[in-house]
């Protein structure tokens, strides 16, 4: 069986499973056809949200694309002019740069402490689940409209992080209303939600083989050397999923930026993350067809990253022989 | 990953921990362990101590227990906000969670059955599909729902909200629940359809008890998400009446002279976090078990 | 645990049946318009503001609903953002709310959408009258020879002022004082209390159109922008400097302060504002708040207008009479009147205008402002805003503020309000 990734992949699993003794040798299994029906009968939910909901949707996005429409009018057909307005658009440009800061400078940061408390934590069994679940608890409430007044907060002239900054004489003041400090207080924000990925990764490390770190040992490989060859190869598989997973969820971002600048994305528009702009397009200013190419080109820029990574991922994730 | 560590019960997988090698590591490995658990855990231990100081203090002063603790902060909250009693946007949040559980559970499970266990033209294909919607960004939907919704007239409903729900489209339970029921026992359907059982028999009394890790994990990730969200409200929701608590929380803050209650708002988000916090405390090993899952076993 | 066990899954068992039958069944429409067997009608009101005027609201509701025992009042409000993103979407949806709180900055906007009632009719029919108003105020909801809004309350641009600050500064405001004197007066306050003397005067639309009327020009024309992208160089280059030299408190310190104004915060020591909002400060802050003259050119001028807050009605409802009925019970009823107060400015009826008077200090000086200002003799008439004058009144404020916090230059900025303008008057 593959590892984790083989599920973003291709078939269900399943499919790869020798057939049934009953299917393959009694004349008593459903036909062929009883068993499309019951197929297709339980996948209906499914299949009419699939159509209903996604399918028909993305469709209809990708005409509102090329369209002017306010949902006050019919949609008129503009080719490209939403596309073009776009590239020439500062706030646009300022969107795209203030989430590219905030995923490529979070999403790192995130991983990086994720997989350090969970090495940390692999390595006792003492406390083990305790601290797991507490470690993992901000991943829980970090998406609720509480926290992000509590970071806002916690954040302003004169509170904690403030006045810590102060003691090593570096005042900033509050990052909240600091176009220049404030993504960061963002960035701050996923990070600390760092136990989702760090849990997986946890379970990751408890399937590393011990006799491959006993081997190591033996042959004198230091801490470094063992975590770089044994470690690193061994948990690839789950690295990809986290990186994969947190990058393209960071794209998304918008709840936490909302809320932390008081429905502005500003000061100065340093919190305007994409969906922000692209909420205010569509929401505030009934732009809907310059809203429907924004998100068209989050699609695309989404496919693109997960496509590299994909592609990256044959020179840097190690599956276990006979995996694939 | 072997196929060793697949057994069917999420929760009570054994602990594997990596050999502790050095004793001596101990105290420094706790020492660590807890300085991190200070960081993460102080925003959580400074919103309760806030709830209880006087709003002018609440930025300024650094004391984590206040030292004359007061109660006004939550006792203004029983008042509500506009003739609206905060108990409303519990019962509108809790209303939205459960039927968001209620649907995903059902949909979700029925078509991870058919996944999992059924064997029907296309379905690798329509497995592709599914995994692919989980790396779709929503907001490519958002649009063209928001204008069919408004068509439908279902602008100020939960329906939009929900029917997404219903109709199976969380794609990441689909997968728990896939991932789960293709390591339960073949055997199990095989002797039951000798008995003549059908399949939905099969999904119902055989497949479903067996899955109820994973469904007691998809259903409090749902009931947590649900509770959570904050855009889906945002857009669908018009009237104060109907908001969530999310949206209530937004609404306290924005009502004028709500800056000279800061108290009160901090009263609030703890309250609006309680439930998920409980929800945290009683369930955490299937939520922590579920996530491990999710990005191990293939 | 057992009764908590009970009452868990009877909500649950509630919950899955609605919405289940949400999604089995087409949820209603809620058209806001539904009339019931006897005849009673349903119309749905709509408004922005915060808990304070939903109760007050709530109250004049109960006495409309006993004066006219045959019309149901169902109401609904958001803050004055939400409010008017979601009255977009119901509007675009063909479900707006049968009554609404309406501003001038929308008139057109919506008008052009095809959105508003022409009050006029209604006015003929007998339904609403337009007569036993304060002198002038109805004509800000006539735009276009229609009258698509009927005023509650109106109110005026006005300065307000910390007068701890201003006193201990020794600094005193004067009618006829020129922004030259102003200004001045800002930079003694921040040498001699080290507190800035305004919080941002340089990105509030209204307070640009008054400087702008001082000028003989305005903010808007009838279809675009009444001034050049030199007086915005100028104005902003100004206000920028302003910033850079402490007088004008730092947007990092009000961005910081919002939802709270910067002025209650104890960060500045005057903001332009509407009159009627004097209130909010003295709730939110803890120095003692009033009211000053608008600046001026000449020692005359002050370009001041009275704007309003007001009613208006759906082109689509179903029951225009009502609608009709119901508002002129809210701007003419004396009750109504007492039980508002200035909450949506000085009311605008001399019924109601007549019926309420202010005991307390706050309200007091407003009512007292309004009159010292229409006995100057300084107020004009409004300029109808045209169609996408929200859209530009956010930009203004935004791009703004990005000026003060130093992260575009004024050329820049300059330009791109007048690329997003254009852009609004288009949409």
């Amino acid at each position: 069986m593959g590892p984790a990734v083989t599920l973003v992949k291709d078939s269900p699993p399943a499919a790869r499973k020798p057939r049934s003794a009953v299917s393959a040798t009694t004349g008593r299994r459903p036909g062929r056809r009883r068993e499309n029906l019951a197929g297709y009968l339980f996948m209906s939910p499914w299949i009419a949200g699939f159509l209903l909901l996604t399918a028909g949707p993305m469709a209809a996005s990708l005409y509102f694309a090329f369209t002017d429409y306010n949902l006050f009018n019919t949609p008129k057909w503009v080719g490209f002019d939403n596309f073009t307005k776009m590239f020439h658009d500062p706030r646009w440009q300022k969107s795209v740069e203030v989430t590219a800061k905030y995923v490529v400078i979070g999403t790192p940061l995130k991983l990086l402490l994720a997989l350090g408390v969970a090495m940390l934590l692999a390595q006792s069994r003492r406390g083990q689940a305790f601290y797991r679940a507490a470690f993992y608890a901000p991943s829980l409430i970090g998406a609720s409209v509480s926290v992000g007044f509590v970071w806002r907060s916690l954040f302003s002239d004169g509170a904690i992080v403030d006045r810590t900054q102060s003691v090593f004489g570096w005042h900033v003041g509050g990052w909240v209303g600091n176009a220049d400090w404030v993504l960061y207080c963002l960035v701050a924000l996923t990070v600390w939600q760092f136990g989702a990925p760090m849990v997986i990764f946890l379970a990751g490390l408890k399937q590393v083989p011990r006799e491959l770190y006993e081997a190591a040992e033996m042959d004198g490989a230091g801490p470094l050397r063992r975590f770089w060859n044994i470690t690193l190869p061994m948990i690839s598989p789950v690295l990809f999923f986290n990186v994969l997973l947190e990058t393209i969820h960071s794209f998304q971002i918008f709840g936490s930026a909302y809320v932390v600048s008081n429905g502005t994305c500003g000061p100065a528009d340093a919190t305007l993350v994409y969906t922000c702009y692209l909420y205010e397009q569509g929401f505030k200013n009934a732009q809907m067809g310059f809203a429907a190419a924004m998100a068209w080109m989050l699609l695309l820029a989404v496919a693109l990253v997960t496509a590299v990574l994909f592609w990256s991922q044959k020179k840097w994730v190690h599956y276990e022989e006979g995996a694939r | 990953m072997s196929a060793a560590t697949t057994e069917p019960t999420l929760a009570t997988r054994a602990e594997q921990p990596l050999p502790s090698r050095r004793r001596t590591g101990s105290l420094g490995w706790h020492l660590g362990a807890l300085l991190i658990l200070a960081v993460i855990l102080y925003p959580v231990v400074w919103v309760i101590g806030a709830s209880f100081k006087p709003s002018k203090d609440i930025i300024n002063s650094l004391q984590l227990v206040p030292s004359h603790p007061i109660l006004s902060n939550f006792k203004g909250l029983a008042d509500g906000i506009a003739d609206i009693s905060i108990w409303t946007f519990f019962q509108n949040s809790l209303f939205y969670a459960v039927g968001a559980v209620v649907g995903v559970l059902i949909s979700c499970s029925l078509t991870a059955y058919a996944f999992a266990r059924i064997r029907f033209a296309g379905r690798n294909l329509l497995f592709s599909l599914m995994i692919g919607t989980l790396l779709l960004p929503y907001h490519v939907l958002l649009i063209p729902q928001y204008v069919m919704f408004q068509k439908l007239g279902w602008i100020n409903t939960y329906t939009p909200l929900l029917i997404g729900k219903y109709l199976a489209t969380e794609a990441f339970f689909v997968f728990l629940m896939v991932q789960f029921m293709r390591n339960l026992p073949r055997e199990l359907d095989e002797a039951a359809r000798l008995d003549g059982c059908g399949h939905f028999r099969i999904y119902w009394s055989i497949v479903l008890p067996l899955c109820r890790p994973a469904l007691i994990t998809s259903a409090i990730f749902t009931f947590i998400n649900a509770w959570n969200d904050f855009m889906g409200p945002l857009i669908y929701l018009n009237e104060p009446g109907k908001y969530t608590v999310s949206l209530g929380l937004m609404m306290f803050r924005d009502s004028d002279g709500v800056a000279a209650n800061y108290g009160g708002m901090i009263a609030m988000s703890l309250v609006a976090l309680l439930p998920v916090l409980l929800f945290f405390l009683a369930f955490q090993r299937y939520l922590i078990d579920g996530m491990a899952t999710s990005g191990l076993k293939g | 645990m057992g009764t908590g066990r009970n009452v868990e899954r009877r909500t649950i068992l509630k919950a899955a049946g609605a919405s289940a039958a949400a999604v089995g069944l087409a949820a209603t429409a809620g058209c806001g318009g539904s009339g019931a067997g006897d005849g009673t009608v349903t119309i749905r009101y709509s408004w922005w503001g915060a808990e304070e005027r939903a109760q007050k609201i709530n109250k004049t509701i109960a006495l409309f609903e006993k004066k006219y025992p045959k019309i149901k009042v169902k109401t609904d409000f958001q803050t004055y953002a939400s409010f008017w993103e979601k009255f977009q979407t119901q509007a675009a949806g063909g479900n707006p709310p049968d009554v609404f709180q309406n501003a001038v900055t929308f008139l057109r906007k919506y008008d052009k959408r095809g959105i508003l009632l022409d009050l006029k009719s209604q006015v003929e029919a007998g339904n609403l009258s337009l007569d036993h108003f304060r002198a002038g105020v109805t004509k800000v909801g006539e735009v276009d020879g229609k009258q698509l809004g009927v005023p509650v309350g109106s109110n005026t641009m006005a300065l307000v002022i910390d007068k701890k600050v201003f006193e201990k500064a020794g600094v005193e405001p004067h009618a006829g004082w020129t922004w030259d004197d102003y200004f001045k007066a800002l930079k003694t306050i921040h040498d001699r209390t080290k507190v800035a003397g305004d919080t941002g005067y340089f990105s509030i639309m209204y307070l640009y159109d008054l400087y702008l009327r001082q000028n003989g020009k305005a903010f808007y024309t009838d279809d675009g922008l009444g001034f050049d992208k030199a007086d915005l160089t100028e104005w902003w280059t100004d206000g920028y400097n302003r910033v850079k030299a402490g007088i004008v408190t730092d947007p990092k310190v009000v961005a910081q302060d919002f939802p709270k104004s910067s002025l209650s915060a104890g960060h500045g020591a005057s903001e332009f504002t509407w009159d009627n909002f004097t209130v909010r400060y003295s709730a939110e802050g803890d120095s003692t708040y009033g009211l000053a003259p608008i600046p001026t050119m000449d020692g005359k001028h002050t370009g001041q207008y009275l704007a309003s807050l007001m009613l208006s009605a759906s082109a689509r409802t179903a029951h225009p009479k009502e609608v009709a009925q119901f508002i002129d019970f809210m701007v003419h009823d004396p009750e109504v009147g007492k039980i508002m107060g200035y909450d949506r400015g000085i009311l605008a009826s001399t019924e109601q205008y007549s019926a309420y008077r202010p005991t307390d200090a706050v309200n007091k000086e407003i009512a007292q402002y309004e009159d010292d200002t229409a006995k100057a003799g300084v107020l004009g008439t409004i300029t109808p805003h045209p169609s996408g004058a929200d859209t530009i009144e956010a930009a203004f404020l935004r791009i703004g503020g990005d000026l003060g916090q130093g992260k575009t230059k004024v050329a820049d900025a300059v330009k791109q309000f007048f690329t997003e303008s254009e852009a609004a008057f288009q949409a």
